[in-house]
């Protein structure tokens, strides 16, 4: 393996990887503009299917549940795994600080299939000693996507937080700023952008459950993602290709927005750098 | 390098020396801070007065951050009193007391422009917008800045940003003003005109000043008094030329500058002049004034090597001289570094301004010369 001189091999693994990877979408978005009812047979270029799905009801119904759910579930994960990395990178040493850290960051590495049973079967204990969730839907949904989302965006938001430079917090301090005050004006703002990122992985996973809402989900309350699978098992409609294409497409375009901002301002950073060199002390 | 630096400390100190001195304007007793057991800070005891810059100066690890840091706030020590003014300081929280810190990396806050950024203190203090504004102001002005009032810290230079810092620092009017190592994010070059435009402006506002550094030159340079530090203890504090000329021991003889140490024992004391026994000389050092000290004592001779001069032929003195081979020189443009060699195998180092562009006097390898010294050119240390 040579780095600096790419030879056919690492060529043609490059490309084997990125047929790999994307070969299966672009398929499914190609179909997704076929005429016919047959996914598998092309027979001319066509949006029916898109005007389909905007008149399947259920569809935008799952759609609308799945979007306020994972809203919601983004929110609250970014509080409490704020929260919780503040306890992980500020709070002086405590006795079980690292089986707090470890405890955690553990339900990443947890199948999908023990964290959903868990949930319901606390649900079902809650409803049982106290009535409370004995109605399973939206909520119950929303608690479980943060359970597992608060780990994820607990890691992000800690791995910035424990690069940030601690002296800028007892700068604000030292100039008379309190606790609450340094928090919300300088920690916040300095890890905003750990924040949003921490924001839409929450979004993106709980948007994508399919596990652990199979659980925890009532009759009321079908997400995108259950009705997708429920739909796909009747016999695949090439309505879903257009719905996966929207899907991909949005993501898409929300990657590349977050790609280009952090592009732009670091090209911002480097020219003002250089400027204040050239104009030196 | 050390001898520059202590002419020009020594014309400092005339400076300095007339305003009304209060004593103990900072006072800190026994100061004691441990983590797990191991001491950063070992029973500090040290008065600063009003009005001096106070440099705190030992190698890296010796714990002068820590102490800093106790002072500020930011740090609760094991035990031991702080006093500021008269009022004792270690239960109240870094945001209540009366001190400013330039930090080393300056910390200054990303998303905040110059303005808001030496805003924040008088913001957190609670004034008028107007106030802050003008206040503000003042202080771009203090630090030549007012062009960049609207910058974002990472649109200056390593020298605009130490001026913001400062400006900081001293915007809330602080009792006392503390430097973490003030130099050690910039480049050489600026060094040493930011070092002399920092203490115009700490002496003009006259706040009084501790400041941390590894650095001598800088040490000598900016501050009033020095403290030496090692190992959590202070060794020795003194104006920069007491701790240059006067070392306490051998450590801080050793520490500051190049030094010559001699071991020997005190041969003959007598009230006008005291004679060492010196292994390394064939000849007893002849020391023109009285010391504390017994006769068969162990001492050290400290002979700094610009005190020692260097010549083909015998001094007419009657002692201090010694004969040997020069084995090495080191040529440093302002003065060259000998390496003479005695006839015992003692390595001394000698310092030879190069007063003249083609010095005839200038010696090479191998030559045989003279040193000899005052009776009053070196120090005799007991410790
Ligand atoms: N938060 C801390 N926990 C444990 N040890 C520390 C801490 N801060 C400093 N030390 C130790 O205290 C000693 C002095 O540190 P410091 O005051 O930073 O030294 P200096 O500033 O003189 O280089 C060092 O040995 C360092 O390892
Ligand atoms: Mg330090």
């Amino acid at each position: 393996m040579n780095a600096t001189k790419p030879s056919w091999f690492s060529h043609s693994a490059l490309a084997l990887g990125f047929a790999f990877l994307y070969l299966p979408m672009l398929i499914l978005i190609i179909y997704s503009f076929n005429e016919s009812r047959l996914v598998t047979v092309w027979s001319g270029f066509s949006l029916k299917w898109y005007g389909e799905l905007f008149r399947d009801q259920q569809m935008i119904d799952a759609a609308k549940v799945s979007l306020q759910i994972a809203f919601m579930t983004a929110c609250a994960s970014v509080v409490l795994g704020t929260m919780a990395a503040m306890v992980m990178t500020r709070f002086r040493q405590f006795p079980g600080k690292a089986m707090f850290s470890a405890l955690m960051t553990a339900p990443l590495v947890m199948p999908e299939v023990i964290t959903g049973l868990s949930i319901l079967l606390l649900f079902v204990a809650m409803g049982q000693t106290f009535g409370l969730f004995q109605e399973r839907g939206v909520t119950t949904i929303w608690i479980a996507h943060v359970t597992f989302c608060v780990a994820f965006v607990t890691v992000v938001i800690s791995s910035r937080m424990s690069e940030l430079d601690r002296s800028l917090e007892e700068a604000a301090m030292d100039l008379g700023a309190n606790r609450v005050k340094v928090f919300f004006l300088i920690t916040l703002p300095i890890i905003a952008p750990a924040l949003a990122s921490g924001w839409l992985l929450a979004f993106t996973l709980s948007l994508d459950d399919l596990v652990i809402s199979s659980f925890v989900s009532g009759p009321s309350s079908t997400t995108l993602p259950m009705k997708v699978f429920s739909s796909v098992r009747m016999g695949v409609s090439p309505k879903i290709n257009a719905l996966a294409t929207l899907m991909i497409a949005i993501v898409s375009i929300a990657a590349f927005l977050g790609w280009w901002l952090m592009a732009r301002e670091e090209k911002q950073r480097q020219r003002d750098m250089q400027l204040a060199l050239q104009q030196g002390g | 390098m050390a001898a520059t630096a202590s002419s020009v400390a020594a014309a400092n100190g005339v400076a300095k020396s007339d305003a009304p001195i209060r004593e103990d304007y900072v006072r800190i007793d026994d100061l004691t801070k441990e983590y797990d057991g191991f001491r950063a800070v070992d029973d500090v005891s040290l008065s600063i007065r009003k009005g001096e810059i106070f440099a705190l100066l030992g190698a890296s690890g010796c714990g002068k951050s820590t102490l800093l840091r106790c002072l500020a706030g930011f740090e609760k020590p094991t035990y031991g009193k702080i006093e500021l003014d008269g009022v004792s300081i270690v239960e109240q929280a870094a945001y209540d007391r009366p001190i400013n810190m330039m930090f080393q990396s300056y910390a200054l806050f990303p998303h905040m422009t110059v303005e808001q950024n030496i805003g924040f203190g008088l913001k957190m203090a609670g004034l008028a917008r107007d106030r802050v504004a003008a206040r503000v102001e003042e202080m771009l002005t203090l630090v030549q800045m007012n062009r960049f009032a609207k910058r974002k810290p990472h649109q200056l230079s390593g020298g605009q940003q130490q001026r913001v810092a400062l400006a900081r620092s001293l915007a809330l009017s602080p009792k006392l003003l503390l430097l973490d190592e003030p130099m050690g994010a910039l480049d050489k070059k600026l060094r040493s005109q930011m070092q002399l435009e920092l203490v115009g402006i700490i002496e003009r506002l006259g706040v009084t000043c501790v400041m941390v550094t590894h650095d001598q030159e800088e040490a000598m340079t900016m501050a009033t008094r020095i403290a030496i530090m090692d190992a959590g203890k202070i060794r020795q504090v003194g104006t920069p030329d007491e701790i240059y000329e006067q070392p306490a021991s051998r450590f801080v003889a050793q520490f500051i500058g190049s030094v010559n140490l001699l071991e020997g024992t005190i041969e003959d004391d007598e009230k006008d002049h005291v004679t060492i026994r010196s292994d390394v000389l064939e000849q007893p050092i002849h020391v023109g004034h009285g010391v504390t000290g017994f006769e068969g004592q162990a001492v050290a001779y400290a002979l700094r090597p610009e005190k020692i001069k260097i010549e083909k032929d015998e001094p007419a003195q009657p002692h201090n001289k010694v004969r040997g081979l020069i084995e090495d020189i080191a040529y440093f443009g302002t003065h060259s570094v000998y390496h003479v060699r005695l006839q015992t195998g003692k390595k001394l180092l000698v310092h030879f301004m190069n007063a003249k562009r083609w010095a005839s006097e200038r010696f090479t390898w191998n030559d045989t010369v003279w040193l000899s010294w005052g009776d009053n050119a070196g120090v005799v240390l007991t410790s």
